[in-house]
């Protein structure tokens, strides 16, 4: 549960941001003060990382006053099958292009995955939609555009 | 009747022809932009692609794009194409430098190099109203106080840059003080000129061509051993009295790893290519001039640019 | 006079049959390709250009016009009907307009846009033809203390309009900040937070934020309260045609946005999002019902839009008169132009005065083309929103990672633009804005790039900003903005007090 309060009444979401926004500045700090090469005139690069930076700390700090007064919107109970069927289908689709299977295949993927997501229950006809969807945009954008997105073997036949 | 044996004819001599670049045609090639599309290097492919089918060099071509970190991405890849003889990637001086400024684990001597294409000439300019008439009274500035010299250029670590920094040395000047401005391109730094900002700006000669033209801009000096062509008053750094010569050139190279039959293949047809007359109605449309370069005559000029580079990049301070 | 006279021996060469026939295929390739996301106007001049160089030169520029100014027209679609702001200058579109959209108000959303495009490009095409040469020599004398103070300027009045908790608003403004740091800087060349990864060191790309928080964090909100707190989206409700009332509210905004977007839009480093931003945060001041402001509001739609197709003129005014190219799409255009042998400038206006006012003439009918070509379409489009939901956000996860795949089809790119998606979803549920994120990104690394610009040619002296008249009166204006809020709330204390 989100919105359940810690014992001394903290909120703990206001809590976490304030506590991941502190650990990007460090490491904001951290790869400002690695900077070896510096401008000889005005401010080098690393003048807007500690800008930055001290903003970051500030706003962190801030989110830690706000979990011991009101703390964060309380969000509703989500919905996590829906959730990790759309993710599924991301990853899906990072993973369909990074091993090379190509636009078309990917597209199927997420298109099925994300419509079944938001409750639809036929798999194989959004799948089927999803491949004609991605074949056809791969196809324009290839003879029409000259534009080749990530070509796998289906896409090779077509070349 | 008559027509019908003419036409047979024809097609015989077609075919003996045909023979001899029988094996080109059947070439199949993919050229690799390191950049994403509507850049320099994207356009130098498309053109190459253009030309290479329209002449029937190649039977088909294909364009692909990786962008990312001044080239070294795409860089990766085609080192990664060990072997592949269809495979070809555009890059140039550009790369050279930015190999060395991202730390880039790969570099250009991992290539098979092809050829040298074209080059562009860099030009100095200072507005007309400046009292900084010649390459020597600007040398003169840089020697006594690099840092009231502020030049406006293209992004850090590229020719505009590298030029920069190699006429400071030449001046007798300490390349590390220089007051170099990058400008994201050639527009802003433009306006930066010609609003008086900067004292003095570096880019290919066709972006500045229009205003020196329109009198606005003054030419210091061309980069280019002798003058150019299409600018024949303006004067070289050498004449100036700056002994400098640098060129903004673009080149083909090919993966590791081919043999020496395949490198030839490639070779072949990137010599055919710079002689049709499709690829010389694009250098003529394009205002690009040809620099061809192949072979072995390539690969030492290669060597040399990053030897050269390298240097500038760590007197100048970008690479430690 | 000699202008009048230029102008209409231009529109007597645009109105030629074949050159009406290259703009109608220049505004229609524009729109189609502007719908895409990461394919702009730019991206799509330079495919066609190596296609284009045997056409005649008037007709192939002529034909590059109108896919620039339908590629603006496109953007807009896409930002309003998928909330999916294909480019930077879309984004202030896409924060009302996708509301009014869900709202069954997409027609009058779309209609506002295209015809508030027109009034604007239809003004800021006759500046051009007539003040070009005069706004330019003003332009020039901007140099980067200016732009740094303009960005102040659109910093603090957009950071006062963004969601009802400062906290979570700034805290989305610092993180579109410190994103914007990663990768090469610009000024020396050296790499920052970019953790040996070498697809971050050309940096996060705006379009990819973008997209990820809005289209791709928005589908996954959506999913997960699919049952508490369904979403309705109603694709039509009430007139698809703008009401009297809301052509009252538009007209203002429309002359508002041209004000802004013209004259910036016509500085070398203005750019078109700047000129967006000021209008959407004029806009929400200026609204009698500001409570529609984040609900649906059809001022910051017209506002926004007008001003970014002015810009998008604006930009012909350096380009035309110097040979400027600045932004990507003109850099193309030039690049057009040089493979005629034609340089653009002073010389071009006096040695070929046919092609540039024939240029000139045939912006205007693009403009017309476009919002005849565009108007009828409305119904087609929210139609769209008509289809089921599942395959509605299917379609536009589809299509986000469509436009990214196209630019740079690379697994990390993607991996981003999902795990932006993902903390849009985030942000989304514990009511973070996630605009000031992307505004952050657009306007953090343009405002650095040209402080550190002017601290280098003043070698170091920060009094650069207060001695130069532009920058110094924009730097007030910022402190102004900055402070008026909090004056204005003590002195209604104080009176409250009083009585």
């Amino acid at each position: 549960m989100t919105n359940e309060k810690l014992a001394r009444g903290a909120d703990r979401p206001a809590l976490i941001v304030g506590l991941l926004l502190l650990a990007l500045a460090g490491v904001v700090y951290y790869d400002a003060s690695q900077q070896t090469i510096t401008s000889n005139y005005g401010i080098g690069p690393t003048a807007m990382p500690y800008v930055a930076c001290v903003g970051l700390v500030v706003l962190g700090l801030a989110h830690f006053f706000v979990a011991f007064r009101n703390g964060l919107p309380k969000p509703e109970e989500a919905d996590r099958g829906a959730l990790l069927w759309i993710i599924g289908g991301l990853v899906g689709l990072i993973a369909c292009i990074g091993l090379g299977g190509g636009f078309t295949i990917a597209v199927t993927i997420l298109f099925s995955f994300t419509a079944r997501g938001f409750g639809r229950r036929a798999l194989a006809t959004d799948a089927a939609i999803g491949f004609v969807l991605g074949l056809t945009i791969f196809l324009v954008f290839a003879k029409l555009l000259t534009l080749l997105l990530p070509a796998g073997p289906l896409e090779r036949l077509f070349l | 009747m008559l027509t019908s044996v003419l036409k047979r004819g024809a097609i015989a001599a077609v075919a003996l022809a045909g023979l001899s670049t029988a094996a080109f045609a059947q070439l199949e090639l993919k050229i690799m932009a390191p950049a994403s599309p509507g850049g320099g290097w994207d356009g130098t492919a498309r053109s190459m692609q253009q030309a290479l089918t329209a002449s029937g060099i190649a039977k088909s071509v294909q364009v692909t794009n990786v962008t990312g970190a001044g080239g070294t991405i795409g860089l990766a890849q085609l080192i990664n194409a060990k072997g592949d003889g269809s495979q070809l990637m555009v890059n140039g001086f550009v790369m050279v430098g930015a190999i060395l400024l991202n730390k880039s684990p790969v570099n250009l001597s991992q290539t098979t190099p092809i050829a040298r294409l074209t080059a562009e000439a860099l030009v100095i300019v200072v507005p007309t109203d400046s009292p900084i008439k010649t390459a020597k009274d600007l040398a003169e500035r840089v020697k006594a106080d690099p840092a009231k010299v502020t030049w406006a250029g293209g992004s850090a670590g590229g020719a505009d840059h590298i030029l920069a920094a190699l006429f400071a040395e030449a001046a007798g000047g300490d390349p590390k003080k220089i007051n170099y401005i990058p400008f994201s391109g050639g527009g802003e730094a433009l306006a930066a000129m010609l609003g008086g900002r900067v004292t003095a700006g570096i880019s290919g000669y066709g972006e500045f061509e229009g205003q020196i033209k329109a009198g606005k801009l003054r030419v210091v000096g061309v980069s280019s051993a002798a003058r150019l062509a299409n600018a024949p008053d303006a004067p070289t750094l050498k004449e100036g009295g700056v002994n400098l010569e640098l060129m903004n050139w673009r080149s083909v190279v090919a993966p590791p790893g081919l043999s020496a039959e395949q490198t030839k293949t490639l070779s072949e047809a990137i010599g055919k290519l710079v002689k049709s007359k499709e690829w010389a109605e694009i250098l003529k449309a394009r205002g690009w001039d040809d620099a061809y370069l192949g072979g072995a005559d390539f690969e030492t000029f290669l060597k040399a640019e990053q030897i050269r580079v390298a240097k500038v990049m760590t007197d100048v301070g970008l690479v430690k | 006079m000699e202008t009048t006279l230029s102008l209409l021996n231009g529109f007597s060469v645009a109105l030629e049959p074949s050159k009406l026939m290259f703009c109608l295929i220049g505004v229609f390739l524009g729109t189609a390709v502007g719908v895409l996301p990461g394919i702009g106007p730019a991206l799509t001049v330079a495919l066609l250009l190596p296609v284009t160089f045997k056409l005649d030169p008037a007709g192939s520029l002529i034909m590059f016009a109108g896919i620039y100014y339908g590629g603006m027209y496109g953007g807009s679609t896409t930002a309003i009907l998928l909330n999916a702001p294909g480019e930077s200058a879309s984004l202030a579109t896409a924060l009302e307009g996708s509301k009014m959209a869900k709202a069954g108000r997409g027609g009058p959303a779309l209609a506002t846009a295209a015809i508030g495009s027109f009034v604007a490009g239809l003004i800021a095409t006759i500046g051009l033809a007539f003040l070009a040469p005069w706004l330019v020599e003003v332009a020039i004398k901007f140099g980067p203390w200016d732009y740094f103070a303009l960005m102040i300027v659109a910093f603090v009045t957009v950071s006062a309009t963004f969601g009802d908790s400062p906290l979570r608003g700034l805290t989305s403004l610092f993180l579109g900040i410190t994103l914007g740091l990663v990768g090469i800087d610009r000024l020396t060349g050296q790499a920052r937070l970019t953790f040996g990864v070498p697809e971050l060191l050309n940096g996060i790309e705006v379009t990819t934020l973008a997209v990820g928080l809005f289209a791709v964090g928005e589908a996954l909100y959506v999913a997960s309260k699919r049952f508490r707190d369904p979403e309705e989206i109603i694709a039509i409700k009430g007139s698809l045609w703008m009401s009297k009332e809301d052509w009252k509210r538009s007209w203002a905004p429309w002359l508002r946005g041209t004000a802004y977007g013209f004259p910036i839009g016509a500085l070398p480093a203005g750019g078109a999002e700047v000129p967006t931003f000021l209008s959407y945060s004029t806009e929400k001041k200026l609204c009698k019902y500001p409570e529609e402001f984040g609900k649906g509001a059809i001022e910051g739609v017209a506002g926004p839009e007008a001003a970014n197709n002015a810009s998008a003129a604006g930009t012909l005014v350096p380009l035309l008169t110097l040979g400027l190219p600045t932004s990507a799409t003109a850099a193309i255009m030039l690049a057009g132009f040089q493979q005629y042998g034609l340089n653009p400038g002073p010389l071009l206006f006096a040695e070929k005065p046919d092609l540039v006012w024939g240029l000139i003439a045939s912006l205007f009918i693009a403009n017309v083309m476009l919002v005849i070509l565009n108007l009828p379409l409305i119904g087609l489009w929210v139609k769209l929103l008509a289809v089921p939901q599942p395959w509605l956000y299917a379609g536009i996860l589809v299509f986000a990672t469509m436009g990214t795949l196209a630019v740079n089809a690379s697994p990390v790119e993607l991996g981003l633009l999902f795990l932006f998606g993902y903390l849009g979803y985030l942000m989304r549920r514990y009511d973070y804005p996630v605009a000031p994120m992307v505004v952050g990104l657009i306007l953090g690394p343009m405002a650095e790039a040209q402080l550190r610009r002017a601290l280098q040619i003043s070698l170091g002296d920060p009094m650069i900003l207060l001695e130069n008249p532009i920058s110094a009166t924009l730097l007030g204006v910022a402190f102004i903005a900055l402070v008026a809020p909090f004056v204005m709330k003590g002195l209604n204390q104080f009176k409250a007090s009083e009585d």
